[in-house]
């Protein structure tokens, strides 16, 4: 049960102080109800839901400790970006920038975080800036292709 | 650490997430 990322101490110690965690095992013969409720097709998934049940993030596919913290903080980013929380959503997402530069969901956090700052304040430079992060640190990142237009607003 | 004491009722996950204001981690897994 805690194997793989799930035996690193700091994974263990981030997930039991922000989340409720919940296994859920599946059968492919018999497809459980909670699978069919979720759309479950393959394994590992995971997913990260509010304190309310509604559902705000999800990944496929095995992750190591360093991706799993990237996406369980883009996750939480996430939750507060979709609730209007905009400073908490920034922040969030920013920690995930500094601590996993190398996480595979740490494009989308950059993004989101110029998002958000340009959604809490309407200066388009956030956008631009966003742009100018991850064509310089991420040039292959689909997330840098999503930031293109945003490469015409002047600094 | 004595590893995560993972629920495995969603529904009672649910319920102490909302008493509890944190969000759920849920991951849903194969043992082949």
């Amino acid at each position: 049960m805690n194997t793989g990322p799930y035996s690193n101490e700091k994974v263990q110690a981030f997930i039991l102080d922000q989340f409720i965690p919940v296994r859920s095992e599946c059968f492919w013969d018999k497809p459980t109800p909670l699978m069919q409720r979720f759309g479950i097709k393959w394994t590992p998934t995971f997913i990260v839901h509010d304190s309310e049940g509604a559902e705000h993030h999800r990944f496929v596919g095995y992750v190591p400790a360093d991706d799993l913290f990237a996406q369980l903080g883009l996750g939480l980013g996430k939750i507060s970006y979709d609730a209007d929380r905009l400073d908490e959503a920034i922040a969030r997402f920013r920690t995930v920038i500094a601590r996993h530069p190398a996480g595979g969901a740490t494009p989308e956090a950059i993004f989101l975080a110029g998002v958000a700052e340009y959604k809490r304040g309407h200066d388009a430079k956030a956008l631009r800036q966003v742009w100018e992060t991850l064509s310089a640190s991420y040039p292959q990142s689909e997330w840098t292709r999503r930031a293109e237009p945003y490469s015409a607003i002047p600094l | 650490m004595a590893g995560i004491p993972w629920e495995t009722d969603f529904d009672a996950a649910s319920a102490k997430a909302k008493v509890a204001g944190k969000p759920i981690f849920q991951d849903f897994w194969f043992d082949g």
